[in-house]
């Protein structure tokens, strides 16, 4: 029977609850069980900062499994960043190693006086003194956990000087290269004195039907291995998609000024692969290795030998900055890595500051003597390094786009990206509808992983037919019209939400996916021994419950449709040149359609009473 | 299935690192997902970027064998594989602490020692790896002699652009 480790900090104790069975025929695991703790354990308005927040570690019922791509971990709480609905995915190898040390779920409650570390050995759950690890870089602290414990098979999640300091959008790092980025999970960390979290486990995982599962695990494996698109995710990484976005005119250039980039060639895999990748590396149980190590030899960043970035960062720190130096991007890279920050917000915070002080909106007075532009390198990461440590007008960006713009005001808020505080990823609504009606509705904020639908942007007929009827064809995967977009976000925003309960990696169900609802819903009663979940409409409610609970957590806050919207500069100003010339993004139309497909109300965008009912929902009521 | 010395062999180049040889050890031999109880180990440098997975073998000299005082590890004459008879097996755990590679452990659950047996000339880990990084073939088939090879490059190359700063 799974188990819940609860460490509270206010009171230095630790203890352990059984994980509630009754939960697991709705929501499973993983997310939908963070979920739901979330929304009863910390009350609506909330300070994010405040010990009243919890941070959630969980892992899902295949974590630390044989099947593919199941390592990964996901942290959740009240974000930092937006102070609405906050979750953040991360490889590497905490979860698994949670999983060995007996906990599905490990809560993370109040506050510390001072520095501390949670340490977990089995059994042993210790809160430890921290104060030799404060200031340290996340990779430094990671090391010398590991060498406190004598143990290098120890897994450590740290926060590096951006969390401590509360910088806004700071991650929480694994295995020194891989990132809880999102929403600013790394100052929900700092807030509570939480330097790192080590983790060592060497108990067993079990499935209810080991030979069953295994079979299936590897025919999975083998889908993998052989599908065309994974090998060259396998090669590539995501980097494949430089190429790709610049083709479609999607490629967010000049803080999503327009979606071409002239520097294209020097951030695609072709160019990077050859002359900076010296070891390919996967997650845990993972077929496909998508993790590229790089290493530059000569030039100002000489000797940068990290891991990434990927697609994000290539985005965040090249096209969105004018910058087509692949070193650049590494060398942004390793500052977010060791400093903990996420990349995106990061990058796109700069691309804010630097557009603003274009326009005459600030100036050095405001920077501090930094005269901004768009492509010098040098400034970029000096202004980055800055952020991390919130010094000077370092100190202004580490509140983000969106916070800064509030503090600076003068009309600058036309120049951040965000949507509900979360800075916009490398798509562009205007070029590809159903991304903006998913960066608009996502829970977190402007969000790819909630609901990234390939099928339509890149034509893919046949699945389209299949799964949401030849009826909507040609347009449904028509990228530039608003029809039918609704009914493809909801369904794929369903099956990422299974995704992100089960855990899984997202690459197995992009573009075109490996695994869909069907393959879970064959998977998961080998693994867990309950029948119900081989009904793939049965998973799909449980997915829509999901989304809906997340929809109520933020309702709480006061999110409505007025906040599911997207920046002026995607909803009225036509996209400047490529392909994709003279589009908008119209969401009306599209929010009316995503309202009516998940039971809320048009009006407010609130989920509707006889929704709550029809989903289960009613013990929200309790909490509100 | 010819009679003949078959060993481990691992390519360093190609381990990605993910453990998937470990999962798969584990599923086969004890039931259940437990890499703490794997045969084998991936050593990871997070820092470099390197994986280095230890398997059983090859050894010229077998030290876990010389090491029993009960004769329980021994080695099979043809094909050099090196095997446990339980029925022997003292527990002392000398073999634990000869293995060169680090692979040999004592469950201290169900208190046997837990040492890698070739899967009888079938690996499991080498079926489930996914990148070649280790094969199952004869001493003439090892193309990857120096174990150190994939990282001494990167700390030659380390060094080199340290020195020329």
């Amino acid at each position: 029977m799974g188990k819940i480790l609860r460490v509270n900090l206010s009171d230095e104790t630790v203890s352990i609850d059984k994980l509630p069975t009754e939960w697991i025929e709705d929501y499973i695991g993983g997310d939908g069980f963070a979920a739901r703790l979330l929304y009863e354990e910390v009350p609506g308005g909330v300070d994010s900062l405040s010990p009243v927040n919890k941070l959630i570690i969980a892992t899902g019922p295949i974590t630390g499994t044989l099947w593919p791509m199941s390592g990964r971990t996901v942290f959740v709480s009240k974000a930092a960043q937006t102070g609405i609905w906050g979750e953040s995915h991360v490889g590497g190898f905490l979860g698994p190693e949670l999983k060995y040390a007996g906990y599905d779920m490990l809560v993370i409650e109040g506050a510390a006086e001072k520095p501390v570390y949670i340490a977990i050995e089995d059994d042993l759950v210790e809160i430890r003194d921290a104060k030799c690890f404060w200031g340290m870089k996340t990779d430094e602290a990671t090391e010398a956990i590991k060498k406190q414990h004598r143990d290098a098979n120890m897994q450590v999640a740290a926060i590096g000087p951006a969390g401590e300091k509360q910088v806004r959008f700071s991650s929480v790092i694994v295995n020194h290269a891989r990132a809880a980025g999102r929403t600013g999970m790394g100052a929900v960390l700092g807030s509570k004195n939480v330097k790192a979290i080590g983790i060592r486990g060497h108990g067993a995982v079990s499935v209810a039907h080991h030979d069953e599962f295994m079979e299936l695990a590897k025919q999975a494996h083998q889908r993998v291995r052989t599908d065309p698109q994974a090998q060259e995710m396998g090669r590539w990484g995501t980097w494949i998609l430089t190429a790709v976005k610049q083709e479609i005119g999607e490629l967010p250039t000049f803080n999503h000024r327009t979606g071409v980039f002239e520097g294209w060639e020097g951030l695609s895999g072709d160019y990077i692969r050859p002359r900076y990748t010296v070891s390919d590396r996967a997650c845990f149980g993972c077929s496909l290795g998508c993790k590229k190590v790089n290493y530059v030899r000569t030039g100002p960043y000489a000797g940068t030998l990290e891991e990434g970035p990927e697609y994000e960062g290539l985005m965040s720190f090249g096209s969105l900055l004018g910058i087509s130096d692949y070193p650049t991007t590494l060398k942004a890279n390793e500052i977010c890595n060791k400093y903990g920050m996420d990349i995106i917000s990061a990058g796109a915070t700069i691309a804010f500051a630097i557009e603003a002080f274009e326009q005459g909106l600030i100036d050095t007075d405001v920077t501090g003597g930094l005269e901004l532009e768009w492509g010098n390198s040098e400034q970029i990461i000096e202004l980055l390094k800055m952020i991390g440590e919130k010094q000077g007008f370092g100190g202004l960006l580490s509140l983000g786009s969106k916070g800064a713009a509030e503090e600076i005001g003068r009309g600058t808020e036309q120049y951040a990206m965000h949507v509900k505080g979360l800075e916009i990823s490398g798509q562009d609504g205007r070029t590809h509808r159903s991304i903006g009606l998913a960066h608009a509705t996502g829970a977190r904020g402007a969000d790819h992983l909630r609901s990234l639908v390939t099928v339509d942007q890149l034509g893919y007929e046949d699945v389209a037919a299949e799964r949401w009827g030849a009826d909507k064809l040609p347009e449904i995967i028509n990228p530039y019209t608003e029809k039918y977009k609704a009914a493809a976000v909801v369904e794929t925003e369903n099956a990422y939400c299974l995704r992100d309960t089960l855990i899984v990696c997202w690459y197995s169900v992009s573009w075109p996916p490996i695994f869909w609802v069907e393959d879970f819903a064959e998977m998961l009663p080998l693994a867990t021994g309950i029948d119900s979940f081989g009904d793939t409409e049965g998973l799909n409610e449980i997915a829509e419950r999901q989304v809906t609970l997340k929809r109520l957590f933020n309702a709480r806050e006061g999110i409505t449709r007025e906040d599911d919207n997207l920046p002026d500069r995607f909803t009225k100003v036509p996209m400047p040149e490529g392909p994709g010339k003279g589009q908008t993004v119209d969401l009306d139309p599209m929010l009316d359609d995503y309202y009516r497909l998940r039971g809320w109300d048009c009006e407010t965008g609130l989920p509707s009473d006889e929704t709550i009912e029809r989903l289960n929902l009613s013990w929200t009521k309790k909490y509100q | 299935m010819p009679y003949m010395p078959k060993q481990l062999i691992v390519d360093y180049t190609k381990c990605t690192g993910c453990r998937i040889c470990e999962l798969a050890c584990s599923a086969k031999k004890e039931g259940v997902f437990q890499p703490s109880l794997a045969r084998l180990k991936i050593v990871k440098y997070d820092d470099l970027g390197v994986d280095v997975p230890n398997v059983c073998g090859p050894c010229e000299e077998a030290p876990c064998v010389d090491v029993c005082p009960v004769y329980a590890m021994r080695r099979d004459p043809i094909t050099k594989m090196v095997y446990l008879d339980e029925d022997k097996c003292i527990l002392c755990k000398s073999c634990v602490g000869a293995c060169v590679n680090g692979v040999i452990q004592l469950d201290t659950i169900s208190m046997h020692i837990i040492k890698c047996d070739h899967c009888d000339g079938d690996p499991e880990c080498v079926k489930m790896c996914p990148t070649g990084a280790i094969t199952y073939g004869t001493p003439a088939q090892s193309a990857v002699v120096d174990r150190h090879e994939k990282m001494e490059k990167y700390l030659s190359e380390i060094r080199r652009t340290a020195e020329a700063q």
